[in-house]
């Protein structure tokens, strides 16, 4: 972070719906032109919803809710393996949003520093069941569980995703996961994870790379000994 | 735009709209850039097994009892409090010594103010108009010179440098939510001693935090 030239984390604002690939916006495009009068629209609606979280005023609790919580608890699953977890997750972060909502300073939007919490609980719950499997001595490595999911969705394709997504580090299975199936963008990732777009773009890139070798192998070599 | 095999990982790391469709371009005619691009947007596509946004209709219910219960000022109070069972038992066992003394000495302070000054003989809860006058002076300048306290710890608590000054800080918000509960209380019904006491004990836990605050400064 600091980087010169770089946008900064806190300037990300996000939007209530995952966006397509096609459709997402970077902000090289984003900030052209002067302000977005849609980014301010939406950084008007983020402070209003903070406020009114402030006030207590479970409403706004529930509009948040409506808005993030269908991709707070996929993220979860996809983050912790199950979708149990996912909604302790979920629920935690709601508590904790209401716990510390009289120390949020507006450095950054309001559902970023949200996601912000989220993604930390997650990081908490795991490390808690890591040790709670230490304890136990069950010598296992940390991998999500396969749950069932949505019908519809392609079995075999979606358990070697998660395989693979498995053997990524932290940071690539996140970056990955927020930008590819949650549809965030750079910047916004960028203020979740506390790095800078560059750095989101380069984990991308790499988690990318990691994930072709692991799910391609028998092609590629066929292809080579060809 | 012309691109060349070379550029195609740049491009798929950071590249623009326009590198992209040159890159697609130069793909209609370079089947080793044509199969890695189908490779690299293949993944972008079987990323989306892995979304559900399905619904679950008891979701919300269960986290809306959840936020009620937290907002419930004693709940939040209880919650700080668990903070101790995660302490030493050495320590668990000077704080609820210190607990008892200041409880202790606090009883003492109201009651040892002389029977004109202190509780009525009929009603042992009960308040006597000049004692309550008295009570309430003593209150207003114990509150004072509390505050002169925060206004010191002030800079410490706004931006606090370290976990255990965030942690301070967030009992200390839960402190002055039970003393504005009770407060509000003891408007309804000024001659409750219990209240009063409970008031005096909570204005010392924060005294006490205070100075914690303070010496966390200054080491």
């Amino acid at each position: 972070m600091g980087t010169m030239g770089l946008a900064l984390p806190w300037k990300a604002r996000i939007s209530s719906v995952p966006r397509e690939r096609g459709t997402r916006v970077e902000p090289s495009e984003h900030f052209a032109g002067g302000p977005n009068p849609a980014a301010v629209d939406a950084q008007s609606e983020d402070a209003a919803l903070a406020a009114a979280c402030r006030s207590g005023d479970l409403c706004a609790y529930e509009r948040l809710y409506a808005t993030h919580g269908a991709r707070m608890k996929n993220l979860a699953r996809n983050l912790l393996g199950n979708p149990i977890d996912a909604e302790d997750a979920v629920q935690e972060t709601f508590l904790k949003v209401h716990r510390s909502i009289g120390g949020f300073r507006g450095q950054s939007s309001f559902v970023t520093w949200t996601y912000r919490i989220l993604i930390n609980t997650c990081y908490d719950a795991r490390r808690s069941r890591l040790r709670k499997k230490e304890v136990a001595n069950e010598d296992s490595e940390e991998t999500p569980g396969l749950e069932p999911r949505a019908p519809g969705a392609h079995p075999t394709l979606r358990m070697a995703l998660e395989r693979a997504l498995a053997k990524l580090t932290q940071h690539q299975r996140d970056v990955f996961l927020l930008y590819e199936v949650e549809g965030f963008r750079h910047a916004e990732i960028a203020g979740m994870l506390e790095m800078t777009e560059t750095a989101s773009k380069n984990t991308l890139f790499q988690a990318k790379k990691s994930l072709r070798q692991m799910l391609e192998p028998p092609r590629r070599s066929a292809a080579e000994s060809r | 735009m012309n691109v060349t095999c070379s550029d195609r990982e740049r491009i798929f790391e950071d590249g623009t709209s326009a590198e992209w469709a040159a890159l697609e371009a130069h793909a209609a005619s370079c089947a080793l850039c044509a199969e890695e691009v189908r490779a690299w947007k293949a993944l972008s596509v079987a990323a989306k097994e892995l979304r559900d946004y399905s619904d679950s209709p008891s979701f919300w219910p269960r986290i809306e009892r959840a936020l009620a219960e937290e907002a419930a000022p004693w709940a939040r109070l209880r919650r700080w409090f668990s903070f101790f069972s995660n302490l030493s038992m050495g320590w668990q066992t000077g704080l609820a010594g210190a607990f008892v003394l200041i409880l202790t000495v606090s009883t003492g302070w109201i009651f040892l103010g002389g029977p004109s000054k202190g509780v009525g003989n009929g009603d042992q809860s009960l308040l006597k108009s000049s004692a309550l006058k008295e009570v309430e002076s003593a209150e207003t300048a114990y509150e004072r010179a509390i505050d002169k306290l925060a206004a010191q710890a002030r800079p410490q608590l706004d931006n606090p440098a370290t976990p255990l000054l965030a942690n301070y800080h967030e009992k200390l918000v839960v402190l002055d939510s039970a003393i504005a509960d009770l407060r509000a209380q003891a408007g309804l019904n000024p001659s409750n001693a219990q209240l009063r006491y409970q008031l005096l004990a909570m204005y010392q836990e924060k005294q006490h935090t205070l100075e914690e605050v303070l010496e966390a400064r200054q080491r």
